[in-house]
């Protein structure tokens, strides 16, 4: 269970995508996160899914792997399923039973959102494995610099960001080998009643969270050691450049960007036909 | 039969992503009862992988663990029968204590067998002792302990468990040579005082000396050679080409040799090499 949690992580691989610059990478996943809120029909939704579709195909990376990466979250999929399957009442009625009516409109919508919160993980998820979390910083840094202007100080935020990031597979480690050596000394932690294993918790919880707050300060201590003092006037050693391939993602960025209000405009009524409540 | 017994063993770590790593290879190797294995091999040549197996903590890629001649993963009974005995201390103890006293943490084991209350008392101070954990630091904090301190609770942890096997990996690290000294005979006490099994892994070749009946060289995830003390660092050569030593003694040894005094090149402790001199120097009164 602990090893599907794949949020954060980086796949290290040579493709068009990982070669990206990271402001292009953040600005696509930003725009692509809000257009698939924006589409309101299934052939605007279509083609969101399609494009992302074509960037997991063109960034090498399994799409076994990044269907993994939603393990964690088909309990949210599966909760907001059934509500829109028994609250939308349009459309023909298929089943019902007892108090529930189950309608087409209902699954259509359930279906609907089951895609856009799926992809829109997905998107995300695709950033942080293409993406190494040092680019992933410098590309932060780059996008929010202007902001030192009005005084907030985005380094900061991108370094606690960075070292977050950094740390949750750590983390994901550390449980296991805790998880073992504990079991070794015949700790169970799979069966029992759910007092039993509430208990077992405890000599799993405190040698994590000792052992993070040991190395929390381990790490300040060692970055003070090297001079780190908060970032200001903080130079990279790979200062980020435009290319050729940078300038053409983002201007498909802004073709995607109209392809989906085109959609919506022309595809709008498509909805209602289905007497859609479009309303998430 | 083996006590325990290892075939075609292979593990590797996070398989069917780009960072799969092969651990172990098709590893087989055969226990005895009341035998002291020290486990030697560079850093990452999987020791500690081998180590988890041993014990069921891990689930073999391909190959079988077998104890007393049974598959360890064969049921669930088995399974935790293999837990019990089979005894693992890791090798960073700071993963395992987590109770507010000492205590209670080598407690700990003990409880999770449902021993009786007067049981897991004399099991606590009877390894308290033998690791050298005075009874005035029961009430202590374990985190308050330096390293080697931790380490010497993180062994009485596994050690109050009384485990048919015990394994212990590289419990020596970290320790000053008296510490060092007292863990040695601590394993030794155990075989000796039980006639149980001990697998140790060590990066100190004159701890393996001086303790083991039998040695297991690992490299690039396989098992290199397996042999007596003797046999193994024989082949002083093989062991140096794979980023080993022979204990600093034999070195000596085998130095004084090539020079031709009359020594033999087998000397593996200081206690060998206080015999072979005497032996020599009352050859050399003989003569006289
Ligand atoms: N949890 C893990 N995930 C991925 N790879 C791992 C993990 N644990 C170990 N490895 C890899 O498996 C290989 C064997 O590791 P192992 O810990 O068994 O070595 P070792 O012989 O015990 O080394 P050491 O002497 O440093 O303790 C190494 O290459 C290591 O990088
Ligand atoms: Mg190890």
């Amino acid at each position: 269970m602990l090893k599907d949690i794949t949020i954060g992580q980086y796949f290290p691989l040579n493709s068009v995508i990982h070669r990206l610059d990271p402001r292009v990478k953040l600005l696509y996943t930003f725009v692509f996160i809000i257009m698939i809120v924006v589409a309101n029909n299934f052939v605007a939704l279509a083609f969101c899914v399609a494009c992302a579709l074509i960037v997991t195909f063109v960034s090498k990376v399994p799409l076994k792997t990044v269907i993994k990466g939603l393990k964690p979250i088909i309990f949210i999929i599966v909760i907001t399923s059934l509500l829109q399957i028994i609250y939308v009442k349009t459309g023909v009625t298929l089943v019902s039973f007892w108090k529930i009516r189950i309608t087409s409109g209902g699954l259509l919508e359930a279906l609907f959102l089951t895609f856009r919160i799926s992809f829109l993980i997905v998107m995300s998820t695709m950033l942080t494995y293409t993406t190494s979390p040092t680019s992933m910083t410098n590309g932060l840094d780059r996008t929010f610099a202007p902001l030192s202007k009005i005084g907030i100080d985005f380094n900061i935020i991108t370094m606690i960001m960075t070292i977050a990031l950094r740390f949750i597979p750590t983390l994901i480690d550390e449980v296991d080998k805790i998880i073992s050596a504990q079991k070794s000394r015949g700790a169970n932690f799979e069966s029992g009643s759910i007092f039993k294993r509430a208990k077992m918790l405890i000599p799993l919880f405190v040698p994590l969270l000792f052992n993070a707050t040991r190395r929390a300060y381990e790490l300040a201590y060692a970055m003070t050691c090297r001079c780190y003092n908060g970032g200001k006037g903080k130079t990279t050693m790979n200062a980020l450049k435009y290319k050729k391939g940078d300038w053409l993602v983002t201007v498909l960025t802004f073709a995607f960007v109209a392809g989906v209000i085109v959609l919506n405009i022309k595809f709008g009524e498509y909805n209602a036909k289905f007497a859609f409540n479009s309303a998430v | 039969m083996a006590l325990l017994q290892t075939e075609n063993l292979s593990y590797i770590y996070g398989e069917g992503t780009p960072f799969c790593v092969t651990a172990l290879d098709k590893v087989n190797i055969e226990i005895e009862k009341g035998d002291i294995i020290a486990v030697i091999g560079q850093t990452g040549s999987g020791k500690s992988t081998l180590m988890q197996l041993l014990n069921g903590l891990l689930k073999p890629t391909s190959g079988r663990v077998l104890l007393d001649g049974e598959d360890i993963r064969s049921s669930k009974a088995k399974k935790l029968e293999t837990r019990f005995r089979v005894g693992l201390c890791f090798q960073y103890p700071e993963y395992q204590l987590f109770e507010n006293t000492v205590y209670e943490d080598i407690a700990f084991g003990p409880k999770n067998m449902e021993l009786s209350d007067a049981e897991v008392d004399k099991r606590v101070r009877d390894a308290a002792k033998y690791v050298g954990i005075p009874e005035s630091a029961f009430k202590t904090h374990p985190f308050d302990l330096s390293g080697g301190e931790k380490r010497r609770v993180a062994i009485a942890g596994v050690i109050s468990m009384e485990p048919e096997i015990l394994i212990l990996d590289e419990p020596t690290s970290g320790l000053d040579p008296k510490g060092r000294e007292q863990i040695l005979s601590l394993i030794k006490n155990y075989r000796d005082r039980t006639g149980k099994t001990v697998i140790v892994v060590s990066h100190s070749m004159n701890d393996v000396a001086k303790i083991a009946s039998r040695v297991i060289v690992m490299y690039q995830s396989k098992v290199l050679m397996t042999g007596t003390v003797d046999e193994v660092f024989e082949q002083s050569e093989k062991l140096t080409e794979i980023g080993l030593s022979v204990p600093q003694i034999t070195e000596v040894f085998t130095k004084l040799h090539t020079l031709g005094y009359p020594v033999s090149e087998k000397v593996y402790t200081t206690k060998q090499a206080f015999l072979e001199i005497k032996r020599i120097l009352n050859r050399g009164k003989d003569n006289a």
